[in-house]
């Protein structure tokens, strides 16, 4: 408890030091943290798997034709997460009512831009993400013909 | 990134064999142009593979006498499904050319691993095979 306080009040100390100019103990302010290169990935991936979830609750007959694409883009945010080291929202299908926004030509519309954003994603991304990128962008693409 | 070139190489003349084979066992007239237009593609990408790796001045690994198909194709069925078994292993090889690769070039490798993996999703739903899409195109096993 005591040693809570005091290293509060240090922390304090230095951080008033720091406002006011002083650089006594020269400590520059954390950074917020840069969100990771992957997270727009990430999150296409569960909003896309989100309209397939309403896409098929509003018509169960592309259930057969739609819940694979859902699976896939699934893959992709655990995948994802594990690489950047971000934990999941609950899974679960989204219980979102169904609109009628999503129909197989507005699903294949969003495949193609998160396809553009993948593409990007993977032509700037370290050796080591490349292929995790690559294979997300292939998979869009697919989900693009797919939905043909 | 030498040896990543050398094995595309040998995935694209393998899809060319390939596309030899399975074009016989084809008579829809969609189904036989796009085993053609497949088999064009695999050629001009076989053809810039070879100036490449001449560029890098590397030897290509010896190419096998003859192939091998992985297994027997006597009618459509089998055709079709040698036709999504070469696209996937031509995926395969372009997508182990990103980490080995940057900009343009990468760019290249990435546009060849998405367009085996299409062609592999359209061989499916001609065969009528479900599902049509792997999560992860060309990642190996």
């Amino acid at each position: 408890m005591l040693t809570t306080s005091r290293r509060f009040l240090l922390g304090a100390l230095a951080g008033s030091a720091a406002l006011a100019g002083c650089g006594i103990l020269d400590r520059e302010p954390e950074p917020a943290p840069q969100p990771d290169a992957l997270q727009p990935l990430l999150d296409e991936a569960l909003t896309l798997a989100a309209s397939y979830d309403r896409a098929i609750v509003a018509q169960p007959d592309l259930a057969a034709r739609l819940t694979p694409l859902a699976e896939d883009h699934r893959a992709h945010a655990t995948e994802l997460a594990r690489v950047i080291g971000a934990t999941l929202p609950s899974a679960g299908p989204s219980a979102s009512a169904p609109t009628a926004g999503d129909t197989t030509a507005t699903l294949r519309k969003a495949e193609q831009a998160a396809q553009k954003t993948a593409v990007a994603a993977c032509k700037a991304a370290p050796p080591e993400r490349a292929a995790l990128a690559g294979s997300i962008a292939a998979c869009r693409a697919t989900h693009a013909e797919a939905l043909r | 990134m030498t040896e990543q070139l050398a094995a595309a190489l040998a995935a694209e003349e393998a899809a060319i064999y390939a596309y030899g084979v399975i074009g016989v066992h084809l008579e829809a007239k969609d189904e036989v142009s796009r085993a053609r237009s497949a088999d064009l593609e695999h050629r001009a990408r076989r053809d810039a593979l070879v100036d490449r790796i001449d560029e890098l001045k590397a030897s290509a690994a010896p190419q096998p006498a003859a192939y091998r198909l992985p297994f027997e194709v006597t009618d459509r069925d089998s055709a079709l499904k040698l036709a999504v078994h070469v696209e996937d292993g031509v995926a395969q090889a372009w997508r182990a050319l990103l980490a080995v690769t940057e900009g343009d070039e990468r760019v290249d490798a990435l546009s060849h691993l998405t367009d085996s993996a299409v062609r592999a999703t359209r061989w499916r739903r001609i065969a009528e095979v479900t599902p049509l899409t792997m999560s992860f195109p060309g990642r190996p096993g």
